[in-house]
Order: structure tokens, then C-alpha cells, then sequence
């Protein structure tokens, strides 16, 4: 690919003869974008009825974010959760992780070894085509299906230019906290991109990506250390992304379709901390070696749409899209000394598969006061896990499952007078795993004079039970850990309140937009793993918890000259009701988030400096432990308030033919933090960290853009 | 023009980024190459007419070469008493080695079948023909009359589903293997009337009312059955295991009476065949199927035993005088050849057995264990740990050790060896044992491997030496 990369560069120079400049303005600032996220049609932020917020190009680019987990680091209520152990990155958002969280591409969920949409590594979704990241927090189900319980991120691909031809090429090195090496420390992204319109109806894309991650050594030694003290291997494993897009859209008259393709390859190098040394009692000699472990991703993701008009008033929107992705293992011996891999193994660990349709039908009926659409949803998916990523009995190789989803739903807006408009929502789920579900959502807005919106919004949406819920088999003479295959999915619903006033000062140069939301989340039949039966002692999952979440949050946005200010607040209360546990606590545990993103531009220089920062209050779990006396007793465990900040300057050169950033991540040097609020396994301790960061990093990238 | 610049200053930038290779950071030392005896001594009068002494070289060879190793006989001479090939030129004798080879042999040729114990016969290697050699390790050996001085030892338990029960004599370095399932019930040899159950096997008894082994049905046994087992995780189910500290007169099977009707009838599990599944790496299955149910009744004859038993609902059972033997801990009786068997050796021809072991977790009942070392309690060897903090393996000399310190419980060695609570499977470094045989012999023992090359459980090793 490297040589791919150079052959593409080098034909960059003979198109450069003939510049010629057209660029989009850098500071002009959209005050009202457009989304399509949970909408009927196409509309701005303020007149849609689904409260939706909005992460731009812009914004991204201030940030030099190359995946997702970059970006969403300092958005409010959303919290970064990364794995150390399996290199991915989840998401966290009212208290529930990422399984009840779901990542959408055009609409389309995106899928990953684990699921389809939901448990999305954020490292694996690049960002280089996007125009924008649409996230509504809320149970969405009635418009995105299962799983959409906390929330949904819809990312916007780009899919036209305003230019002929359009090249851009950047290359971003980063320190990972301190360590940086030409190659193997440090992280290495190289991107190309080149977009154009064959003609006025077809527009084209391609992008290749290139994400070298060194991983994270802090004290370890990497893979050729030989001692056997815990220092081999890494403290975030390495990896390696390749990632190549392509895009053809077709546009004429009322009719757009196109079809987007993106190919990922993932590489993470696990090297074993533990080194087997091999020892020789006679000669006294040792010949160390480590198991050692390398996963590769595969995804292919295939998207065709087609949207318009027919009979001159439906609109349709339809997308047909198949994706898989497979995560492979190789596991061999490495001989340290001789740097040499013995008993090579390699198997499929995980994969998933999924064709999947959806289509939106518009202006069923379509008067000044209502619109109904009408849509549906198909997802065939098959998955497996091979018994080295789930817990099966050792005579099963794999579990295999299939899931057809066949739903349709309804959604209406009805505006019932010039400032009310009602949006009822509706959709029934017919699967051949469980019974038929049927949601609901009902959001309604409100206008106040010029000034004020009043939105509410109820929402729901299940959560379908995981491979370790419904297959894990864990059974021998000591233990008897078994999933069930009768599990019904979890139910959410969500209530959010959020009122919005725009002001505007001084004839527009100092405005104001201020929100204030109430939120509201009430999850049942939530799985957990619970004791069965006492004498032999039994555990089994099944659907018994229940979790609430509920809340205030506020955010703000200022607009001054060439200053743009973002700040937000959130207070957070989680309450778990545990009915699996003989003893409990469901009292509400509370957190507080503060957000702000600062940036300001100054024309003259083309530069814009920004800021990102975020603090995240302590947290607060309730822990099941044993007390002096020997008795269990469950105590509030902390988790300390920690901040995340980044820092960036932006810089064009040349009429924006040259960008630069150069940035510093996490600026507060953080690593992980201390807690008391995680319980230990049955045979290990809690562990007493967590880890959040990799230190303060800087950046530097360098974009070259063409367009003709 | 400015243009064509930049994008060729682009270019080129990017192209340096792309181009060269790796980073090579590598903190690996290099390996010597070592020729040394596999083990530390025979004992001559165990040879008959010849014996090959087994040399090991530290890697695959990729050159030839030669090592002269220095003969040193005390009350016997060369070409009267024995031989060597190669022969012995003025004290020394030259191996020549090859290519692609692993070791080579000296073959010892005894000429004088009258070698009392006051000979002994030292070969010491005294140089290394070969590129980076390093003369280190087990560098003399012994033909001498004494115990074993030691050596590395692979016992075969075999593998994840650790189907062997091994018992090693250190002092002769002889190990006998038995597949665990082979017995049952084990009658004491000791001057106490104890029967004693297979604790590898994961077995349980449970004392029943009644006297009448004929009469006891089903019924009877039906609402105990889920507790006579391993592993319920209720601390009372204690009662229906041996205790596991090997102490024989904490059995679950009560001392056999002399009076008949003092002797009741038990309820036995007969735990788990061996496991026949294979297992993720570093994980175990040694339970396989369930082995069902039996009552027993245990009666005093001709001091001796008298073995009632009967599948749960006959009425009809069968008898099996089993006389003791001094000579054994045990003699054991299978319920599958409905035979006494020999399974361990003679009480003292064993030091440590490597066996599945029933434990006991505080507060949560019998508990299987794997990899387990179990030392001979009942034919007289003593163990104890030593941390190699405290001392080095290889800096523990006889006046280190601390007689206070042995212990009885033949669970010293245990599972100590070895982590297996994390997914990572780890052998457990910084700990070794000092074993005492009947016999006085007192032992270093230190494991090397808890799992083989590509991290399957059940491939133990371990090194130990005379003190």
C-alpha cells in the first residue's frame, strides 16, 4: 500500500500544473446546519422535532481526529471507555456501555465482530470522509431498531464537491505521551484523498488511510524482552489500521443514488507479559519464549441508496447495504532470542455478517399540518465466536446464531398549530430468536415567540442479549456458568425535556444559544448473571435488574467576532436496582460533567486556536465487598474526578492550500485513575485503576489540499 | 511554480515517512552454547554390563566440534575395572560433535562385576571445542553406590486432562504413572483399620444410616446425592471427602470397627472418568463423564478387610477379603476389575506424586484442584517453601535448612507452583521446595514448566539436586 500511496502522490504533481483556487471559506460559521438524523425529511436543527447535536468538518479537522474515539473525547454525558486489553474503544453514555449504544453510517448501522451498530469499536470508524456527526442522546428504536437504548451517532459522509477535481493529502505524527520513534513508537497517519466530478451528475471519491498506532509502552519493553518481571509487551497494544473508501453518487433531476464502499484491515499485536524461560536444568541455560497473539480485522462495508420522489410527492429513501467483518487470530510460540515464531495456529475468532435494508417512504399523506411516513427495516445477520472468545464447553468449536430482523415502523408529524407540532412514532420488531416487539415514541415541540424552542421526547428501545448471555457454557466439577438461549431483550425508555433560546446581540455580532435538558432513562429486564440454585451452587443468566438514569444538562453556545464558545454542564444520577443480589443499594449515585470547547480565529493570520476540555466528576458505584468481620456489605465505591484537555493551532498557507495543525492531547498528563468502584472477579481482587490515557501527547499534521 | 514546490516538498516528506524499515529495539541477550550431562549420577551397582551416559548440547548444533571430558576413578582403573567409548587417552576421553544433533552418548563399560560402594567414577567436562561454547550446568557426573544427586525431570502427566497420577523416587530417579480412574478405594497397610477414596478422581462418601448394606435403596440415598459431590461450594460437604492434608486418621470413611455392627453402609460417588475433551490452551478438563454410584460396607477379617458392595438398589452384594500389606500405604480395590490392584509404589520407593487432587477452599467446601504435588505423608517424606527471595535455589546448601520447617501436609507443594486464576496460566517463579525422604535425603526442588511449547496445561517440569 505504501507503494500505492507514493504512485498516487507522484500523479498529484502533474495534476498541480494546472491549479486553480476555489476555496470553501474557513470562517464562516453555520448557524443552523441541516440533519437528517431521526428525521422525515431533511431539516435544520431548529425545526426539527428531535433534538439533535452536531460535531462539523470543522470541527474534527480543529482536532486533527482521525477515528472517532478522537472527537468524542470532550463531548458532554458521552465518555470514552478504551480497552487496554483488546485495544478498542467503547462508549459510555448515561451510565450504559456501549452494547446499548449505537453507530450509524448514512443511516446504516456499521458493523463489527460483536454486533451491528452497537458495541462499535469508535478506533475502527475513520473520519477522513465525513461532513459532519449527528448525535441524539435518547432511546431512538422507533427510527434506528434495537439496541438504540442510550443513544445513536450518525455520521455524514460527504458525497459531492463543488470543485471539479479534489485532492487532499495530509500525513499526522503523534507522540503517544512521550514515547515517539520513527516506527515503532509513537502514532503515524497518512491519508489520501481524491474527489471528482466526472460530470454534472456523477460525482466520485476514493481514500486510502493509513493509522499506525506504536502502542503504548509506558514501563514495558516491547516484544523482544526476555526477562520474566511483567515489563514484556505493551500497556496499549500496538496496531496498525489500513482503511480504503470509495464513493460514487449519481444525481439527476429528483433522483440521487449512490453507492459507498469501505475496506478496513486492522493488525493488534498482543505480546505476552508472561516469558516462559525455558530453562534447561542440565545445561543451565534458558530459551525464553511467550505465547503470543496477533488479531486481524477485516470489514467490508457495502452501501447503495437511492433517494426521490415519486408520484411527483413520496419521498423514498432507500438503502440496501451487506457488510461482514471477521477478526482472525494467530497465536504462536515466539522464541524470543531467535525471533522466531513456532506453532502457529490461526483461526477465525469472531465474525459477524449482515445484510441489511432500510427505506423511509415520505409524504404518505402530506398536508400543511401532517406528514406520515412510513418505513422498514430487514437486518439477516449471522455471527459466530469461536470458544477462544467465548466461554463454550470444550466439545463446541464455535457458536453460530442467526438473527433475522423483519420491522416496520410509522412516524408522523403533526403540526397542530404554527408554534405545536406533535411526532408520534411507532414500530413493530418480528425476529426469529425472540417474541415480536413493539415500541413507541412520542416527541412533540413547541415554539415560544422567536426566541424559545420546547422540545419533549419520549423514546424507546431494546437491547438484544449478547453471545456471553445466551450461549456461555462454563461447567465442571467446581463451576456451573451458564448462558440462556430463553433470554428476552432488555427494555429501555427514555424522557428527555430541552428548552432552547437563541439570542442575538448588537445587530447579530454577539449571539447566544442556550439549552437546558431534562433526562429521564428507565431500563427492564436487564440481564444479569444470578445465582439458580444454591446447593450445588448454580449461576445463569437471566432477565432480572432494572436501571434508571436521570438527569439535568445544560449547553451553550457563544458567538463573538471570531470567537466561538461551547459550555456545558451535566449532573447525573444512576440508580441500579439489583434485584439479582441478596443485598442492595438502588439509591441514586450522582456525577457531574463540565464541558467547553473554545476556539478563536484570527483572519489576518488564517489560524484558529482552539480548545477542548472536559472534567468528569468522581464516580460513584455501589461494591459488594467483605468487610473485616468476614461479612459482605455493599459500600460506595469512587472513581476520581479526572480532566481532559486538548489544545490546538490551525494554520493555512497558501489561500488554505497548505493546513497545518499542530496540537497537544490530554494536556493534564492523564494516565488512569484510582477506584474503589469496581468489584473483583470470584478468584482475583478488584482492580484499583483505570485506564483512561496514554499521558500528554502533541501532534503535528500537515494537509496539502487541491482543488481545481 | 510555488505550487509544484509544495506538493513536491509533500511528497517527498511523505515518501520519507513511508520508506524505511523498522525500528530494531531489541534487549535480547545472546545464547552460549553448553554441553552437559543430562543427569547428575548413576548408581553403579544398577549397572549390569554397560550404560550409556547421555550428554545434551543447549541447542541444535550447526558446526562440528569435540568435548574432552576428564575421568577421576577412586578404587577403580581404567581397562581393569571399566571402559569407556571413546576411550580414556591419559585421563581424558574426546567426544566428537556433529552436526544437527541435540547430545551424544559415553558409553560405560563395566568389566569388574565386584564395584563395591566405595568406588566412584567422576567425568568432568573440561573443555568445549565449538564456537561460543560455555562450560556451565551439570558439568561432572558420577558413577558412584549414593541417592541420585538429580537432575530435570518431565513426570508424563499428559496433558490438559491430566490423566496420570505420576509417583517419582527422587533417590533413584524412577517415576511410575497410573491412569487416575484406575482404583477407587485405597485399605490402609498401616497398623489402623482406614479406607481411603480416590480424591483424583473427585469421589465422595457419605456415612448412611444404616448397618444392612442389602437393604439400602434408591430412596434412601435420592434427597443427598446433590451434596455427596465435589465442588457444590457448601463447606459441610467437608465430611465426604478424605481431608486432603493426608493425615489417615481424618478419612470420610470412619476407622473400620472390629465390632461388626459398628460399621455402616456408605454412599460413594464414584466422581469423573477422565476428561477426553480438549480444552483451550492453558485450561484443563479432567473430569469427563460421571462414574455413577455404589454403597460399600468395610468390615474387619483376619486383620484384614472385608469389602461389601453393591450398585445402590440391589439387593444382593458382593464381597472381597482384602489383606493388608505392611510394605504399601495402601492396596487398592477397582470397582470396574472388582480386583485389588498395585497402584503406588512401595512406601518408600516414593517421594512426590503428580496428581488431580480434591482441596478444600475455607468457606466454600471441597474444591478440585489440577496440577497437583502431592508428598509421600504416610510413607514418612517431609516438605517444606522457600522463597527465593530469602534464598537462591542455587545458593540453598544443606545447613540451610531449617528442620522446624518441614511439614507433614502432603498439600506443601500442592498447587503452590503454579497461578492458574488468570486467563494468563503462569508458573509461579520465585518459589522452591526442600523435600526430606525416609531415607535422610534431603532435596532442592524447583519447577521449570507448568505448561509445554504452546501453552497446553498438563506438561510439568521440574530440577532438583541432593543437598
Amino acid at each position: 500500500m505504501r507503494l500505492l500511496l507514493t504512485i498516487l502522490l507522484l500523479s498529484c504533481l502533474h495534476l498541480s500544473a494546472q491549479t486553480e483556487q476555489e476555496r470553501d471559506s474557513l470562517t464562516s460559521e453555520k448557524l443552523d446546519e441541516v440533519v437528517i438524523t431521526g428525521q422525515l425529511n431533511p431539516q435544520s436543527v431548529s425545526k426539527s422535532v428531535v433534538e439533535v447535536k452536531v460535531i462539523s468538518r470543522k470541527d474534527i479537522e480543529r482536532q486533527a481526529g482521525n477515528t472517532l474515539a478522537d472527537v468524542l473525547n470532550t463531548t458532554l454525558n458521552l465518555n470514552i471507555t478504551p480497552n487496554t486489553s483488546t485495544g478498542k474503544s467503547g462508549v459510555s453514555l448515561f451510565g450504559l456501555d456501549s452494547q446499548y449504544f449505537k453507530v450509524l453510517i448514512d443511516n446504516v448501522p456499521i458493523i463489527n465482530e460483536e454486533g451491528v451498530g452497537n458495541n462499535t469499536d469508535l478506533t475502527l470508524i475513520n473520519l477522513d470522509d465525513i461532513e459532519r456527526i449527528e448525535i441524539v442522546e435518547g432511546a431512538m428504536g422507533v427510527q434506528y431498531g434495537s439496541n438504540a437504548v442510550s443513544g445513536i451517532i450518525n455520521i455524514i459522509t460527504k458525497k459531492s464537491s463543488r470543485n471539479d477535481w479534489e485532492i487532499t493529502a495530509y500525513s499526522q505524527e503523534e507522540t503517544i505521551g512521550d514515547e515517539y520513534e520513527w516506527f515503532d513508537k509513537g502514532r503515524h497517519i497518512q491519508s489520501l484523498k481524491v474527489g471528482h466530478n466526472f460530470n454534472d451528475n456523477i460525482y466520485g471519491n476514493v481514500i486510502y488511510t493509513r493509522n499506525d498506532f506504536g502502542g503504548f509502552y509506558n514501563e514495558k519493553q516491547g516484544e523482544n524482552y526476555e526477562a520474566n518481571d511483567g515489563l514484556r509487551g505493551h500497556e496499549w497494544l500496538p496496531k496498525l489500521q489500513q482503511n480504503a473508501k470509495g464513493l460514487v453518487s449519481y444525481k439527476k433531476n429528483n433522483i440521487n443514488i449512490f453507492y459507498r464502499f469501505d475496506y478496513l484491515n486492522e493488525r493488534i499485536e498482543k505480546y505476552a507479559e508472561n516469558v516462559d524461560l525455558n530453562e534447561n536444568p542440565a545445561t543451565g541455560t534458558t530459551n525464553p519464549s511467550a505465547l503470543d497473539e496477533i488479531y486481524r480485522n477485516n470489514r467490508f462495508y457495502h452501501h447503495l441508496n437511492g433517494t426521490g420522489t415519486i408520484f411527483n410527492k413520496i419521498g423514498y429513501n432507500v438503502s440496501v447495504s451487506y457488510q461482514k467483518q471477521t477478526k482472525d487470530l494467530e497465536r504462536y510460540t515466539y522464541r524470543i532470542r531467535n525471533q522466531e515464531k513456532v506453532n502457529l495456529e490461526e483461526g477465525e475468532y469472531q465474525s459477524r455478517s449482515a445484510f441489511f435494508s432500510r427505506g423511509t417512504f415520505s409524504n404518505i399523506i402530506n398536508t400543511t399540518t401532517a406528514n406520515l411516513q412510513l418505513g422498514y427495516e430487514l437486518t439477516n445477520e449471522k455471527g459466530s465466536g469461536s470458544s477462544l472468545a467465548i466461554v463454550i464447553g470444550p466439545e463446541s468449536d464455535e457458536i453460530n446464531q442467526e438473527l433475522n430482523n423483519y420491522d416496520f415502523f410509522a412516524a408522523s408529524e403533526i403540526q397542530l398549530t404554527e408554534q405545536f407540532s406533535l411526532r408520534p412514532g411507532f414500530r413493530a420488531s418480528f425476529s426469529n430468536l425472540f417474541d415480536t416487539q413493539f415500541i413507541g415514541s412520542l416527541s412533540a415541540k413547541q415554539t415560544l415567540g422567536e426566541d424559545w424552542e420546547l422540545r419533549a421526547i419520549l423514546g424507546s428501545a431494546n437491547r438484544t442479549p449478547n453471545y456471553n448471555e445466551l450461549y456461555t457454557f462454563f461447567v465442571d466439577v467446581n463451576h456451573n456458568v451458564q448462558g440462556n438461549p430463553d433470554l428476552n431483550p432488555e427494555k429501555g425508555v427514555s424522557a428527555f425535556l430541552h428548552l432552547k433560546k437563541k439570542s442575538s446581540f448588537s445587530e447579530g455580532v454577539f449571539r447566544l444559544k442556550n439549552k437546558l435538558s431534562f433526562n429521564y432513562l428507565n431500563l427492564k429486564d436487564r440481564i444479569e448473571l444470578i445465582v439458580v440454585n444454591q446447593n450445588p451452587l448454580a449461576y445463569q443468566y437471566n432477565n432480572i435488574d432494572s436501571f434508571k438514569a436521570i438527569g439535568v444538562f445544560s449547553e451553550n453556545e457563544i458567538y463573538y467576532e471570531n470567537f466561538k464558545g461551547q459550555i456545558g454542564a451535566s449532573f447525573q444520577g444512576v440508580s441500579k436496582v439489583l434485584d439479582s443480589r441478596t443485598q442492595r443499594n438502588d439509591d441514586y449515585l450522582f456525577n457531574l460533567q463540565l464541558n467547553s470547547n473554545l476556539s478563536y480565529t484570527a483572519p489576518k493570520w488564517q489560524t484558529t486556536f482552539s480548545l477542548f476540555y472536559k472534567f468528569i466528576g468522581e464516580q460513584q458505584q455501589f461494591v459488594e465487598q467483605t468487610n473485616e468481620a468476614g461479612n459482605q456489605e455493599y459500600v460506595t465505591g469512587k472513581t476520581d474526578a479526572y480532566s481532559w484537555m486538548d489544545a490546538t493551532i490551525n494554520k493555512s498557507f497558501f489561500d488554505g492550500a497548505f493546513t497545518t495543525t499542530l496540537g497537544c492531547r490530554n494536556l493534564f498528563d492523564v494516565t488512569q485513575v484510582n477506584t474503589t468502584a469496581v468489584e473483583g472477579g470470584t478468584h482475583n481482587g478488584p482492580p484499583a485503576q483505570i485506564p483512561l490515557g496514554y499521558g500528554r501527547s502533541y501532534f503535528l499534521k500537515l494537509t496539502y489540499n487541491l482543488s481545481f | 511554480m510555488k505550487f509544484y514546490k509544495s506538493i513536491l516538498c509533500f511528497a517527498i516528506a511523505t515518501l520519507a515517512l513511508v520508506s524505511c524499515s523498522d525500528d530494531e529495539s531489541s534487549t535480547v541477550s545472546s545464547n552460549p552454547f553448553v554441553v552437559a550431562f543430562e543427569n547428575l549420577s548413576t548408581n553403579l551397582s544398577e549397572i549390569e554390563t554397560s550404560e550409556n551416559i547421555p550428554l545434551v548440547y543447549s541447542e541444535t548444533t550447526t558446526e562440528e566440534g569435540s568435548i574432552t571430558v576428564l575421568i577421576e576413578a577412586t578404587n577403580a582403573v581404567y581397562g581393569t575395572d571399566f571402559i569407556t567409548n571413546p576411550a580414556v587417552i591419559n585421563n581424558n576421553l574426546v567426544v566428537p560433535i556433529s552436526l544437527g544433533e541435540n547430545g551424544t552418548t559415553i558409553e560405560f563399560k563395566k568389566l569388574n562385576p565386584a564395584l563395591d560402594e566405595t568406588v566412584e567414577i567422576k567425568f568432568i567436562i573440561i573443555a568445549t571445542d565449538y564456537s561460543n561454547a560455555v562450560i556451565q550446568g551439570n558439568s561432572t557426573f558420577t558413577l558412584n553406590s549414593t541417592a541420585s544427586l538429580g537432575r530435570g525431570f518431565a513426570p508424563e502427566v499428559g496433558g490438559p486432562n491430566q490423566p496420570n497420577q505420576v509417583y517419582i523416587d527422587l533417590s533413584s530417579e524412577e517415576q511410575i504413572s497410573v491412569q487416575r480412574d484406575a482404583w477407587d478405594l485405597g485399605f490402609y497397610g498401616g497398623s489402623e483399620f482406614k479406607v481411603g477414596i480416590n480424591s483424583s478422581i473427585y469421589m465422595a462418601v457419605a456415612q448412611l444410616e444404616s448397618t444392612n448394606i442389602d437393604a439400602v435403596t434408591e430412596a434412601d440415598v435420592a434427597s443427598i446425592k446433590d451434596q455427596v459431590a465435589v465442588g457444590t461450594f457448601d463447606p459441610t460437604n467437608e465430611a465426604y471427602i478424605d481431608n486432603p492434608d493426608g493425615d489417615i486418621s481424618k478419612t470420610a470413611i470412619s476407622t473400620i470397627n472390629a465390632t461388626e455392627s459398628d460399621n455402616n453402609v456408605y454412599l460413594v460417588n464414584l466422581g469423573y472418568e477422565v476428561g477426553v475433551e480438549t480444552p483451550a490452551p492453558g485450561s484443563v478438563a479432567v473430569a469427563g463423564e460421571s462414574r455413577g454410584w455404589k454403597k460399600i460396607r468395610v468390615l474387619r477379617q483376619n486383620d484384614g478387610y472385608l469389602l461389601q458392595y453393591a450398585n445402590i438398589d440391589d439387593a444382593i452384594h458382593q464381597e472381597l477379603f482384602i489383606s493388608k500389606d505392611a510394605n504399601y500405604n495402601f492396596t487398592f480395590f477397582s470397582f470396574d476389575t472388582e480386583t485389588t490392584l498395585l497402584i503406588e509404589p512401595k512406601a518408600e520407593k516414593w517421594d512426590i506424586n503428580f496428581t488431580v487432587f480434591t482441596n478444600i477452599l475455607e468457606g466454600a467446601g471441597s474444591y478440585g484442584f489440577s496440577d497437583g504435588v502431592l508428598h509421600n505423608r504416610k510413607g514418612g517424606v517431609i516438605a517444606y517453601s522457600v522463597n527465593t527471595e530469602d534464598i537462591a535455589y542455587d545458593d540453598f546448601q544443606l545447613e540451610n535448612i531449617e528442620n522446624s520447617n518441614f511439614e507433614q501436609d502432603q498439600r506443601t507443594i500442592g498447587s503452590s507452583w503454579r497461578n492458574v486464576i488468570n486467563d494468563d496460566k503462569v508458573l509461579v517463579d520465585n518459589i522452591y521446595y526442600i523435600i526430606k525422604d525416609p531415607n535422610g535425603n534431603n532435596y532442592k526442588l524447583k519447577f521449570t514448566a507448568l505448561l509445554d511449547d504452546s501453552g497446553a496445561r498438563g506438561f510439568p517440569e521440574f530440577k532438583y539436586k541432593l543437598l
